[in-house]
């Protein structure tokens, strides 16, 4: 039994990061079409930032939010300076994107090198509680409660803001938004940036999380969360936190049993879900 | 129109003629080997011209064709025995193999949105890379396994000129199918997907067709270039083998095949040089960041790719000094597509 609870809140956590990245590129693909194969790049870019900032610094909260800004910054660079430039040509976006996540990754290997680095938790959040024989590693716990209060804030930005409206309405219409005298370049801009922030944060949470950082992280993790949006339906936001919580759950159970049928296990569950509902799960409902 | 067809058969001759009398010019390993390596990546390029440049479909995962060619192959020949019977049963199994997978993936995806594809081969490609690391017993895991070759074939010349056989046999065919009605098609779905459905065709089956017959040929290049390394790791089937093709595709221009074959002679030439640079400065070890650049270069600002580029730019000449000699002739260059056209004045 506590071997389940432990692989359960193991698999949420993994879910959970692989949440914040998975949210990202659904909403930036329902908003804008694009399917960003350099997402992933935004998620290794903050787990090496992250663990950057707290080497030198020591505070764990530094590290989260410079971690967001730089993915936020490095998102707004891309946007502006390239993925702007292809809108409505599917195509040259995936080529255009992939490319980007190529230079993305081989610059982190310039700054950082290309081996495995070590990703250490702050003081405050290692070990773990002893719940009458339940034991529940805090850093999980963290992790957990991060991604969920942060699905919860995107929840409400989507649902309550203005801002969240001319999103939704931009999924549906993005002409429509635009006649009303929205500039919807900006909010894509906007959207893109708040995307890759989120990106960003998976991967600070997600190197502690793990313990290492490496530069075929991006790519790895970026396959989990297509593999999540895939399940769970391009363009949704239900869709990706459900998706997420299933990979991560799959992932860890499987991991359990036999290490090396991980990704094949999900891959399949992907494959699955494609031949009986191509639109996922959550796929065709809106945001 | 006639002069320009005239100068590239010439053009076309004399380079043939060059690149078979290399192995009279020089004795060097280094250069058969480099010069076989273009012809079997150009191979494989082409394949991926098929799916991007003739039916506007991305595919992230073309190294599982390639990789399992080789796989296959080397396999066969290192637990079987290293016979005729074998090499030859290894190709036709490599062959088959890539025809089923391409069936397999292109029916789980095609019928969906055209991102889905990017992302399920790639996410195919990534379970057979893990797959050739974990199987360590039989695969070597990342270190790869060596095998030995039916004698002819580990002679350097031998293998040069099939390898130049198999290029020139598969750009003969691959262009006999692009100018087919059916390659018409995939170009057709290329232009404009939805006015093709309304002409009836049945989109969702060309574009099957069309991952069929690139999965077979990456097959094929990846089956000969295990034949000519001897030698199998994990590494032909990663990403970066398949950006590689992506590369030398675009740099060519897609939608051409001669494309993908100047792609990958420039592509090829270029980090051989840069491997041997990296050996000396260490600065060139990051040489992948500079393709990178080059790549988000040519996909924004040249999307026809550098040869478009350049034979606009000697048609413009041409047909300058062609008003020039006759004023009636209203030709005008560049009003239709290569591709297009070189299929039209055959019929």
């Amino acid at each position: 039994m506590d071997a389940y609870i432990n692989l359960l809140t193991n698999g949420i956590a993994t879910g959970m990061a692989i949440f914040l990245l998975a949210v990202g590129l659904s909403i930036i693909f329902g908003l804008m079409s694009v399917l960003n194969f350099a997402h992933g790049a935004f998620f290794m870019w903050g787990a090496y930032v992250g663990a950057w900032i707290f080497g030198l610094t020591k505070s764990f909260t530094l590290a989260l939010t410079s971690a967001v800004l730089v993915g936020a910054i490095i998102g707004l660079v891309v946007e502006r300076s390239t993925i702007s430039r292809v809108y409505g040509n599917h195509v040259s976006q995936m080529l255009l994107t992939m490319g980007l996540m190529l230079v993305l990754g081989e610059m982190v290997k310039v700054f950082w090198g290309p081996n495995i680095l070590t990703s250490p938790l702050p003081a405050y959040l290692a070990g773990s509680w002893d719940l009458n024989g339940v034991i529940i590693i805090k850093y999980r716990l963290f992790t957990i409660i991060v991604g969920a209060a942060t699905a919860l804030a995107v929840y409400l930005i989507l649902k309550r803001t203005r801002l969240g409206i001319i999103v939704r309405a931009g999924v549906e219409n993005p002409e429509m938004v635009q006649a009303l005298g929205i500039d919807i370049r900006k909010v894509f801009s906007l959207v893109f940036a708040f995307g890759a922030a989120l990106a960003a944060l998976g991967g600070a949470i997600m190197g502690p999380l793990g313990g290492s950082i490496s530069p075929t992280m991006g790519l790895e993790n970026q396959l989990l969360a297509f593999i999540v949006v895939v399940i769970g339906g391009l363009g949704s936001f239900i869709g990706s936190l459900i998706g997420a919580i299933l990979v991560g759950i799959t992932g860890a159970l499987v991991s359990w049993f036999l290490p090396e049928a991980a990704l094949a296990v999900n891959i399949l569950l992907m494959a699955v879900v494609l031949l009986l509902r191509p639109t996922g799960l959550f796929g065709g409902s809106g945001l | 129109m006639k002069m320009k067809k005239k100068l590239t058969v010439v053009l076309l001759a004399v380079l043939l003629f060059l690149v078979a009398f290399i192995p009279f010019l020089t004795d060097s390993r280094a250069t058969l080997n480099l010069m076989t390596h273009i012809f079997l990546w150009a191979i494989f390029a082409m394949s991926y011209d098929i799916l991007l440049g003739y039916t506007g479909i991305v595919s992230f995962g073309h190294a599982l064709f390639f990789g399992s060619g080789a796989y296959i192959v080397g396999l066969l020949l290192k637990y079987v025995g290293a016979s005729w019977t074998n090499t030859i049963l290894g190709i036709l199994a490599s062959l088959i193999f890539g025809l089923l997978v391409a069936l397999l993936l292109g029916s789980l995806s095609l019928r969906i949105r055209d991102a889905y594809f990017a992302m399920i081969t790639l996410a195919f490609a990534e379970l057979f890379l893990v797959a050739a690391l974990k199987l360590r017993w039989i695969t070597g895991g990342e270190d790869g396994f060596s095998f030995r070759v039916p004698e002819l074939l580990s002679n350097r010349v031998v293998f040069y000129y099939l390898s130049l056989g198999a290029l020139i046999l598969t750009t003969f065919l691959l262009y006999r199918f692009t100018c087919s009605p059916a390659g018409r098609v995939l170009q057709a779905i290329r232009e404009n997907e939805q006015r093709a459905e309304a002409l009836g065709y049945d989109v969702f089956r060309y574009k099957l067709l069309s991952t069929a017959v690139a999965g077979v040929t990456a097959s094929l290049a990846g089956s000969l270039f295990g034949l000519q390394m001897r030698f199998v790791s994990a590494s032909v089937l990663s990403l970066e083998k398949t950006i590689d093709a992506l590369l030398m595709t675009i740099i060519g221009g897609s939608g051409t095949l001669y494309g993908a074959i100047i792609g990958s002679a420039l592509v090829n030439l270029v980090q051989d040089w840069f491997t041997g640079l990296a050996r000396v400065y260490p600065l060139f070890e990051r040489w992948p960041l500079l393709f990178g650049f080059v790549y988000i270069i040519i996909v924004l600002f040249f999307p026809g790719g550098l040869v478009r580029a350049f034979s606009g730019m000697t048609e413009t000449i041409l047909f300058k000094w062609q008003a020039r000699r006759n004023p009636a002739d209203n030709y005008t260059p560049g009003k239709q597509d290569d591709a297009v056209r070189v299929c039209l004045k055959r019929r």
